[in-house]
């Protein structure tokens, strides 16, 4: 078989997709004897060649990210989307509920260790857009795999279909689907929450690692997060953030975990812990339904 | 799919307002449009059912009254009933409030009127397009009738019932059987169901009501399991009888806490609950009460004694390549409706209990759960087109109303007169409990400047728990419209019943002040 050539880069992220990537170790050979990887951020090619597949992970934040976005959409026939930032603005995206002045302010000027700070300003500095952006917002894309970041097993899959020409594709249910925790007050049909108090888990001596997290009073996304990465995180007894984003008929993530939490947990989980936007839009916020705090309110 | 539009005039009431000739050129692109005196007549009904069939009509919009006018009315209905024969699926047919929600409201701006009328029935066209067809099982009626309350009008029903070969079980609850003196009017009547084989007496607590028209699942405290086709409650007006009886029959109730009928003249033994009759409690005079007696037989009868009754399944389904099974819904419903299926692990309807609220389709964190008679993608398209009505200035504002307590609350206020802002754009929606708080985000991205949400008030909701739950989802919502730069006073929601349709509306025209005060919102 030809091998393809595939070009791939990074926009604002922390690089993790591409660790993942490199997290196949050995396996990655499997991957290069039908993939040859003409561009990356390690071989530091600044252009970006005609490739048959572009990778990028990563949010749009500046003008910099938008002109790699867009040479690399006009450079490759298929574009894919790696990771929760490229897919849903990630992390990065929660700067959307600030505005951009304040931002910079905080970053430069107000921090506590900063002394005569200055918001830099100069020509070959990439301008900070107004909102962070999702990949497919700025240009079209072709295959997203979220995750922050997703798993190298599930990257190696989706490489492997594209290489073989066929639509990679992402399991369709929630968390709780994958999930191996033992549910029991969740599927009994009564009009009670499943708890009567909240906990943050270092609050607790001990969690059950065995058990459904919102049945022990412990805030979980799963119900309102795509299966797909491995229940990583409930496996490791720590409950799930979200980074998968939403399935494909919620409208968004945040709205949704609101609607769930209302009757399972006390007012709501303690009104998700006293954060309901951080906690409901970690991840997707500049794809949630209204992506950003209103400019000029 | 071929959809017919029907406007009518209501005799002038709404054509004295809005331009219908005008409108009806603008949908000349649908199978068939005609504008009609008022729907209610012979003629105008023989010539919809002939454009039905002679332009193949699969969905049809009835811009007129409300849909509440059609129920409460004796005989309105009927309409619909011819629909269904000519093929029609009840799924596929759309009212549009124009006499209640737009010529009667804003008669002194015809022009808004106009512009309103034209939104408001595109909405109702993309219901019909946007909806399949509701599926319609057969039910063979069970001849059996539970009377609840051994009052003399309770009496008298059952009476007649087992003398047409019904079996009726009388039904009082522990510390609620009437003490009866002898009375010679209702001495033989006790006398003939006492010894009549076919009739029972039983005192006990209900503990489970479920099921429809035809066959309604009963459990009484002791264990004892009941099947009945119909329900006749013919209680004392007592509240606290009422509310012991209020989660399983689900009757709409009036302020002073009590069970109400259909319509206090022309249906008063009928109520909202198809299946279930109401007769007066206890000290009614006679003479009135044993004509109402007979009207509740003829009733029962008309119902379980001619053949299978088409039901028609209403409810919320499950997109089983999306859920999970985290079991959510079967935390929300009051009803016991949703499930885990035992093979698939996954949630499932059990059809016989959901009453298709929609509270479940809201609290479902994948978007697997949806309504069968207002999808999401319905309603989202319906919102977007109510933002695009800009015939008039000033801030405008989604008034979301559930069916219950909203949209009467709505339509009784113009009713009665109350002119208010052609601004207000209502979308009804089953219950408040199906208001998903996506909506209200989209409803402010789509350039809405305040959402009013009208739902029944403390204990009225007739899904129970649907006005409780939106509550709770809003408190948590705010922080997420604050978030957005989105003041969180922009989502008003208020309490009504029926007849405090002038409460809702002053409530609603205050909104609109306070939110003229905050100055324009837009999507930037």
């Amino acid at each position: 078989m030809d091998k393809i050539k595939a070009a791939t880069g990074t926009l604002q992220g922390c690089f993790g997709c591409h660790i993942a990537l490199l997290d196949l170790h050995e396996e990655l050979l499997d991957i290069l004897a039908s993939v040859d990887i003409v561009r990356s951020p390690i071989n530091d090619v600044k252009e970006v060649p005609k490739v048959a597949l572009g990778i990028l992970d990563g949010s749009v934040s500046n003008t910099d990210n938008e002109k790699v976005a867009k040479s690399f959409r006009e450079n490759s026939d298929k574009l894919m989307a790696l990771g929760t930032c490229a897919c849903f603005g990630g992390v990065p995206g929660l700067r959307n509920l600030f505005k951009l002045d304040d931002v910079l302010e905080r970053g430069y000027v107000t921090t506590e260790s900063t002394v005569d700070g200055k918001v830099p300003s100069s020509k070959d500095i990439p301008k900070l857009s107004s909102h962070v952006r999702a990949l497919h917002q700025v240009v079209d894309v072709d295959y997203k795999l979220p995750g922050c970041p997703p798993t190298p097993a599930r990257i190696k899959e989706f490489l492997t279909a594209i290489v073989k020409g066929e639509e990679p594709k992402l399991p369709g249910k929630n968390l709780c689907h994958e999930c191996t925790r033992e549910h029991k007050e969740m599927y009994v049909p009564k009009r009670e929450f499943l708890t009567d108090s909240v906990h943050a888990i270092m609050e607790l001596d001990s969690i059950d690692d065995k058990m459904c997290f919102l049945e022990q009073g412990v805030l979980c996304l799963g119900p309102a997060t795509r299966e797909g990465c491995g229940s990583r995180c409930v496996e490791g007894n720590t409950p799930c953030r979200g980074c998968m984003g939403p399935t494909d008929n919620a409208l968004e993530q945040g709205a949704k975990m609101i609607n769930a939490l209302a009757s399972i947990l006390p007012a709501g989980g303690l009104m998700f812990m006293e954060d309901v936007v951080g906690v409901g839009y970690r991840y997707s916020l500049p794809v949630s339904i209204y992506p950003h705090l209103e400019e000029g309110k | 799919m071929n959809v017919g539009l029907f406007l009518s005039r209501v005799d002038g009431a709404v054509s004295s307002t809005v331009d219908l000739d005008s409108l009806a050129k603008k949908y000349k692109d649908l199978a068939s449009v005609k504008v009609y005196d008022n729907l209610l007549s012979g003629a105008s009904q023989k010539s919809i059912i002939d454009e039905v069939a002679a332009k193949k009509l699969d969905g049809v919009v009835l811009a007129g009254q409300s849909p509440l006018f059609y129920k409460k009315t004796r005989n309105a209905d009927r309409i619909f009933g011819l629909l269904r024969e000519a093929g029609v699926n009840p799924n596929l047919i759309a009212t549009v409030n124009m006499k209640e929600q737009v010529a009667m409201p804003h008669r002194s701006h015809p022009k808004e009127a106009t512009a309103k009328a034209k939104v408001m029935i595109d909405v109702a066209i993309q219901k019909v397009m946007m909806s399949k067809p509701v599926e319609l099982v057969g039910v063979t009626p069970k001849r059996r009738v539970l009377v609840i309350g051994t009052t003399v009008a309770g009496l008298f029903a059952g009476q007649g019932l087992a003398a047409m070969g019904y079996e009726v079980e009388f039904l009082d609850l522990p510390g609620r059987e009437p003490v009866r003196a002898a009375n010679e009017a209702v001495t033989p009547t006790l006398a003939y169901l006492q010894n009549s084989p076919r009739v029972s007496f039983v005192v006990s607590e209900i503990t489970d009501f479920y099921g429809y028209p035809g066959n309604f699942r009963i459990a009484h405290a002791d264990g004892r399991k009941l099947r009945v086709g119909a329900v006749i409650v013919a209680i004392p007006e007592d509240a606290e009888y009422t509310d012991k009886l209020y989660p399983y029959l689900r009757l709409e109730r009036n302020d002073n806490g009590t069970f109400m009928n259909l319509h206090a003249d022309t249906a008063t033994v009928e109520t909202a609950q198809p299946g279930i009759f109401m007769l007066p409690g206890a000290d009614a005079d006679i003479t009135k009460v044993i004509p109402l007696a007979d009207s509740a037989c003829a009733l029962v009868d008309g119902l379980l004694g001619h053949g299978d009754i088409q039901h028609e399944l209403f409810v919320s389904e499950v997109d089983e390549s999306v859920c999970g099974g985290c079991g959510t819904c079967i935390k929300t419903c009051i009803f016991g409706a949703a499930e885990l299926d035992p093979v698939t692990k996954l949630s499932s309807t059990n059809f016989k209990r959901c009453v298709g609220c929609g509270n479940c389709v809201s609290a479902c964190p994948t978007g697997a759960r949806e309504q069968v008679s207002a999808t999401t993608a319905y309603l989202v398209s319906a919102i977007k087109t109510l933002a695009s009505y800009k015939a008039s200035k000033g801030p405008k504002v989604l008034f979301l109303a559930c069916e219950g307590c909203g949209m009467p609350g709505l339509d009784y206020a113009g009713k009665k007169g109350v002119e208010y802002t052609a601004n207000v754009l209502p979308l009804v929606v089953r219950c408040a409990g199906r208001i998903d708080t996506q909506l209200i985000l989209d409803a402010f991205r789509e350039g809405f400047d305040g959402v009013a949400i009208c739902k029944c008030k403390n204990d009225h909701c007739l899904n129970i728990v649907g006005n409780v739950d939106l509550d709770r989802r809003a408190n948590l919502f705010r922080a997420v419209l604050k978030s957005r730069g989105i003041e969180s006073e922009r989502l008003r929601i208020f309490g009504t019943i029926e007849c405090e349709g002038g409460y809702c509306v002053e409530n609603t025209v205050s909104f609109m002040d306070y939110l003229k005060g905050l100055g324009g919102h837009s999507n930037g």
